[in-house]
């Protein structure tokens, strides 16, 4: 039997298929701004992968900010729940997660495979991928590389600003100052690391901690934030899907709960479309 | 003959709640004088029995603010802010006395500027003390004189002691009826979604108590042997807090994996849970009511000596709300800048979690426009209970 997950971020989508004993694939894809379009299209492209059709799926749970608009999805759970049972799955003795999107952070509890509490900012881009992309666009310095060149530093710059507009005008003086680019880095990546631990401390930082989503992807983020917890964080190989591993768990959890004919009537009842509110037109 | 198309029950609150100045305005064309004030404090006892209908001023989380930037300070509570931005953009052009009340700061301070600036033929202001003890309520009680007294001024004619006990029934009436419309929440499902018990009370507090009193007891009838009962879902929530006055918000967290079973809050439990005391001289049952038994944190009762007694002494009617309606969640709601509630947020956060209750915090900025991001927690607030 196939479970599918499936994670539509404000900015990344991704996929899990997994079967009973391990994830048999993965689909990472920019969302765009049609992502109910897409939702279907990159499900597709991940069971071409496997040489599978939409009838070997026996689950999908949708989560993410475009959780509601996947039609052929059986459940949703917010991702909350989701990076939560993923990280549980993959690390059972983490407490604390935390999660570092593109235009959102949160903190996650958990307790013996529990969400306890949870704590979110998704209304200020300080303390997201957004702040990062940012300052990396003014730099002139591809957002990959911007975790990289920041180790490189030896006295990182003070950056005071809270907000990122105004966090951007500082670079931007340092740099007419003379200031180094990996110094800034540096500077920027405590300001955004010290914004996510001023939040995650509400519900109490408790060991193991794990780093979840892009921003886990950025080496010098997450040794910023190692400074400011006090003790190392555990990153997984791929942090991007630990969103989409936990629905698939989900998924999975839930065949289980329903009957085999329940099961076939949901398969079979699907609808394998996007989903469209009106008379669109695409905009590309 | 009764008018088959005069709309009943639960679809005549929701026509109320949706015109909810309509019956105002209707009565003040056939001569009635209309009295808005502020909060729960205001006696609308001595309004009814003066021959007013009055109305609770509210905001409205649709309309954006616009007005109030000029003549209040950005950091205050929102509700304030949209209330009197309303006023100014003469929503409530149509009442003949306005009320104002020392509720909270915010509404302080915002009754003063209404004054000022909306041109209300007639305006009082009612200190309310912070403390409940002794002096605090002879001190109320002068204070309701002086209302009475302005209220005389605009009736044309003295306060009566017999119709200020025939409105004091009355309203207690009313208290009795929204207790009896409240334990119809029992069940599991409740027999009444959340949505539809704020249409109810919104609509209790624009029309006069005469009709809300009707208004209640069709939609007990109604409630009890209708068949559409809301969903069984994981939570049992209990709300504490801010007030709402929108079913958008209601409706989202409803649709979040939670049923809405009681409400602590001032469109809520907090101005219907006990009766006056029918007093000889009936201003003292009145002062004692208003001061001592309606449950908001901007009275702040007298405390004990350790934190845990202290604790007890102010929240334990919330241990027996969550027994008796069997909640298993609660969300604290706090309009952005809400001092009242906003400081409670530690210790009664303590207090539940001390109880077992899982608990949201959420401070929101009234406003259907920036709901949609809360619907995330919610849901996950139901993942944390089942």
């Amino acid at each position: 039997m196939f479970y599918a997950g499936l994670d539509i971020g404000s900015t990344i989508t991704k996929v899990v298929i997994k079967n009973e004993r391990k994830i048999c694939t993965t689909v990472i894809k920019p969302t765009g701004a049609e992502h109910r379009r897409l939702a279907n299209e990159i499900m597709e492209e991940a069971l071409s992968k496997l040489n599978l059709s939409t009838a070997n799926i026996s689950y999908i749970v949708a989560t993410g900010y475009g959780r509601i608009n996947v039609p052929f999805a059986d459940k949703q759970v917010t991702e909350i729940t989701c990076h939560m049972r993923g990280i549980n799955w993959l690390f059972p003795n983490v407490k604390t997660i935390i999660d570092i999107g593109g235009q959102d952070s949160k903190g996650i509890k958990v307790d013996n495979g529990k969400l306890v509490n949870f704590v979110m900012n998704d209304k200020c881009a300080a303390g997201t991928g957004r702040f990062l992309e940012v300052i990396s666009d003014v730099l002139g310095v591809k957002l990959e590389d911007i975790g990289e060149i920041s180790l490189q530093s030896t006295q990182p710059t003070n950056i005071s600003s809270i907000c990122t507009v105004f966090a951007e005008q500082e670079t931007l003086l340092q740099l007419s100052k003379g200031t180094s680019v990996e110094d800034i880095l540096a500077g920027i990546h405590k300001a955004n690391a010290s914004r996510i631990y001023s939040m995650v401390k509400k519900i109490k930082v408790e060991k193991d901690v794990a780093i979840t989503g892009g921003g886990a992807k950025n080496i010098g983020l997450c040794r910023a934030l190692e400074e400011r917890i006090g003790f190392p964080v555990i990153v997984p190989p791929e942090p991007l899907i630990t969103g989409a591993l936990g629905a698939a768990l989900i998924a999975s959890e839930e065949t289980k709960k329903i009957g085999e004919k329940e099961l076939t009537e949901k398969q079979l009842n699907r609808r394998w479309e996007a989903v469209t509110f009106f008379d669109e037109k695409p905009t590309k | 003959m009764k008018d088959v198309n005069k709309k009943t029950g639960l679809a005549r609150a929701k026509d109320i709640y949706d015109h909810r100045n309509k019956r105002a305005r209707e009565l003040k064309a056939e001569g009635k004088k209309i009295v808005g004030y502020f909060c729960c404090f205001p006696p609308v006892e001595i309004m009814t029995a003066l021959d007013f209908l009055p109305i609770r001023l509210l905001g409205d989380m649709d309309e954006p603010i616009t007005v109030a930037d000029g003549y209040l300070p950005t950091v205050m509570c929102i509700f304030y802010r949209s209330t009197f931005d309303l006023g100014m953009k003469g929503r409530f052009n149509f009442i003949d006395g306005f009320i104002g009340s020392h509720a909270c700061d915010a509404a302080e301070r915002t009754s003063y500027i209404w004054s000022n600036y909306i041109k209300t033929p007639c305006n009082f202001f009612l200190d309310l003390p912070h403390v409940d003890k002794g002096e605090a309520v002879n001190y109320f009680k002068v204070q309701l004189n002086y209302l009475k007294e302005t209220l005389e001024g605009l009736a044309g004619k003295k306060l009566g002691i017999e119709p200020l006990k025939e409105a004091i029934s009355l309203h207690n009436k009313q208290r009795k009826l929204v207790r009896e419309l409240y334990y119809l929440r029992k069940p599991d499902p409740p027999l009444i979604n959340g949505s539809e018990v704020l249409q109810v009370i919104i609509s209790i507090m624009m029309i006069p108590v005469e009709e809300g009193n009707e208004l209640l007891q069709e939609v007990i009838d109604e409630v009890k042997t209708r068949r559409d009962i809301p969903d069984k879902k994981i939570g049992r929530l209990l709300i504490w807090g801010s007030l709402i006055d929108n079913i958008k918000f209601t409706d989202l967290i409803e649709s979040s994996g939670l049923n809405i079973i009681v409400e602590d809050t001032a469109t809520g439990t907090r101005p219907f849970w006990h009766d006056i005391e029918e007093t000889e001289d009936p201003l003292v049952g009145v002062a004692r009511h208003y001061l001592q038994e309606v449950k908001c944190p901007r009275t702040f009762a007298e405390t004990d000596t350790s934190y845990r007694e202290d604790l007890e002494n102010r929240y334990s009617y919330l241990k027996d709300f969550a027994k008796y309606w069997k909640i298993n969640g609660v969300f604290g709601n706090i309009i952005r800048n809400c001092d009242i509630h906003g400081y409670e947020v530690p210790a009664v956060k303590d207090y539940l979690e001390s109880l077992g209750l899982p608990v949201l915090i959420i401070e929101q900025d009234y406003s259907t426009a920036s709901l949609e991001p809360l619907r995330t927690r919610f849901q996950a607030f139901s993942e944390t209970i089942g």
